[in-house]
């Protein structure tokens, strides 16, 4: 699962689809930190973003917290199903917990200051 | 210089999430707020509180030098008996919010937040003039735990509690062969305890209620939940809910506020002409309507127009909504069952006027 993944020192995660489309979400770290998560906004379809933007909010039982695009980007599908239950979030945040699947609207150089996951995570400690 | 309770280490080394609150670094969670908070619903959870601040009144004037400084009659206090109060300024507002126990004939303890303690010191000893009184800051001394949940008194008997105590009394008594205070008080809606303890005893006793308490369930419960708790309950948190531009009537607290009291207290001109002739504002609960959460300031509407603000709004985890309070202008249409909005992240999400407290209280003894 990490194999394609870069992240946000904001905790963001960036998985690489091909064809210039990529899976955004939160990392482990940041859903363990957030705790029991409750409650998601995600942006619509077709909107667009600019890199380091607020795209989504997630809440915790203590917080809001607002989420920010990795690299620029249009949504093109979000998770539904995690807005109705955020949960999944906390459960598996990889996986069923993904925020929204984007097309990168900027270019490669974009992506020069996210990190590797397991360099992300060795930064963490 | 962050202020550590006397088991900070333990919460550290069982993994708990800390936070700063009020210049101490305490256990915010140990593994989830929701968790954690229906711990305290269904059985029973433990609660390091030390942070709060003990303080001791006593005297020959003691109780006429509370009875300035509150609007509860302080002499109807009888030996051994606890009652809610509020520290009131000249305007009527609130200094803190808090309990106060009568432990000896003269002597009275206070118990007070962690935020407040040095405010509410000053305010007592600039209060003291004319009395013969002594206030005696013993927060350092002891420690803290609440026992809260529908099994908590059954693990107190088991630990050594041997006679039955009504809600709102305090009591020496030896829990797991520890002297200690023991009060029938809380901060969750739900029946329990709170155990003054002194330092060198704390651990160990943490300890005994977690082993002697497992039968029955217990975990260590942390802020966050504390927090959820005291909301479900419409219990009022200090700096979110109540403040010194707020009075005890604003608040809804014109049940600790006795009408016939004789003795004057600071304020009191204010909250008798206010109980008189009413407030400019309100304190009411409020359940969102869709899944959207209310939080501490942001701002409410009614008809368009912006009527006031949330205090404190966090999910309900016993009802599955998200609740909040809020203060609003004093409007007789914004009543139980109206609909207001409240302003998240630029949109107005509907709210229903409920009835305080969300979750019906259980802190009544039952006998």
């Amino acid at each position: 699962m990490e194999k394609n993944m870069l992240c946000t020192k904001s905790h963001e995660f960036l998985e690489d689809n091909g064809n210039k489309t990529y899976t955004v979400g939160l990392t482990d770290y940041a859903v363990e930190q957030l705790g029991d998560i409750v409650y998601l906004e995600l942006p619509d379809v077709g909107s667009t973003f600019t890199k380091g933007e607020t795209f989504a909010t997630v809440e915790s039982v203590k917080a809001a917290s607002e989420i920010y695009m990795p690299i620029s980007g249009k949504i093109v599908e979000i998770n539904e199903s995690a807005v109705d239950s955020p949960e999944v979030l906390n459960e598996d945040c990889f996986e069923k917990g993904w925020l929204v699947k984007i097309e990168a609207t900027g270019d490669a150089s974009e992506q020069s200051d996210l990190l590797e996951y397991s360099k992300y995570k060795e930064d963490l400690e | 210089m962050v202020k550590e309770t006397f088991i900070h280490d333990k919460h550290v080394q069982s993994g708990a999430k800390m936070v700063d609150f009020a210049g101490w670094d305490m256990p915010v969670q140990y593994s989830s707020i929701i968790d954690e908070h229906k711990t305290v619903r269904e059985n029973v959870g433990l609660f390091d509180v030390s942070h709060m601040g003990e303080l001791f009144v006593s005297g020959n004037d003691a109780e006429a030098f509370l009875n300035k400084i509150v609007p509860q009659d302080i002499s109807r206090l009888d030996y051994e008996k606890a009652v809610y109060c509020q520290l009131t300024n000249k305007k009527g507002g609130l200094t803190d919010d808090l309990i106060i126990y009568k432990t000896g004939i003269l002597e009275y303890l206070i118990i007070c937040n962690a935020s407040r303690v040095d405010e509410d010191l000053n305010y007592m000893v600039n209060n003291t003039r004319g009395f013969d009184v002594e206030i005696e800051n013993c927060s350092h001394k002891y420690s803290l735990f609440a026992v809260q949940g529908p099994k908590a008194d059954t693990l107190m008997r088991k630990m050594g509690l041997n006679t039955h105590q009504d809600s709102f009394t305090i009591k020496p008594a030896v829990i797991a062969n520890v002297k200690l205070l023991i009060s029938r008080t809380g901060y969750t809606g739900e029946d329990g305890y709170e155990l003054l303890v002194e330092n060198k005893y704390s651990e160990y006793l943490w300890d005994e209620i977690l082993k002697q308490g497992r039968e029955f369930g217990i975990k260590p419960v942390g802020l966050g939940a504390r927090d959820t708790l005291r909301l479900e309950a419409g219990l009022h948190l200090y700096g979110n809910d109540l403040n010194e531009d707020t009075t005890p009537i604003e608040a809804g607290l014109s049940w600790s506020v006795p009408k016939d009291k004789t003795a004057d207290y600071n304020g009191k001109d204010v909250i008798m002409n206010q109980i008189q002739n009413g407030v400019p504002k309100k304190l009411i609960g409020l359940k969102m309507l869709d899944k959207s959460i209310a939080r501490h300031e942001y701002e409410v509407y009614f008809k368009g127009e912006k009527v006031g603000y949330i205090t404190s709004g966090a999910p309900s985890p016993i009802l599955s909504a998200n609740i909040a309070l809020a203060y609003v202008k004093n409007d007789k249409e914004i009543c139980t069952g109206a609909v207001v909005q409240v302003m998240i992240r630029e949109k107005l999400h509907d709210a229903e006027v409920v009835k305080r407290p969300f979750v019906e209280k259980r802190n009544k003894v039952r006998l």
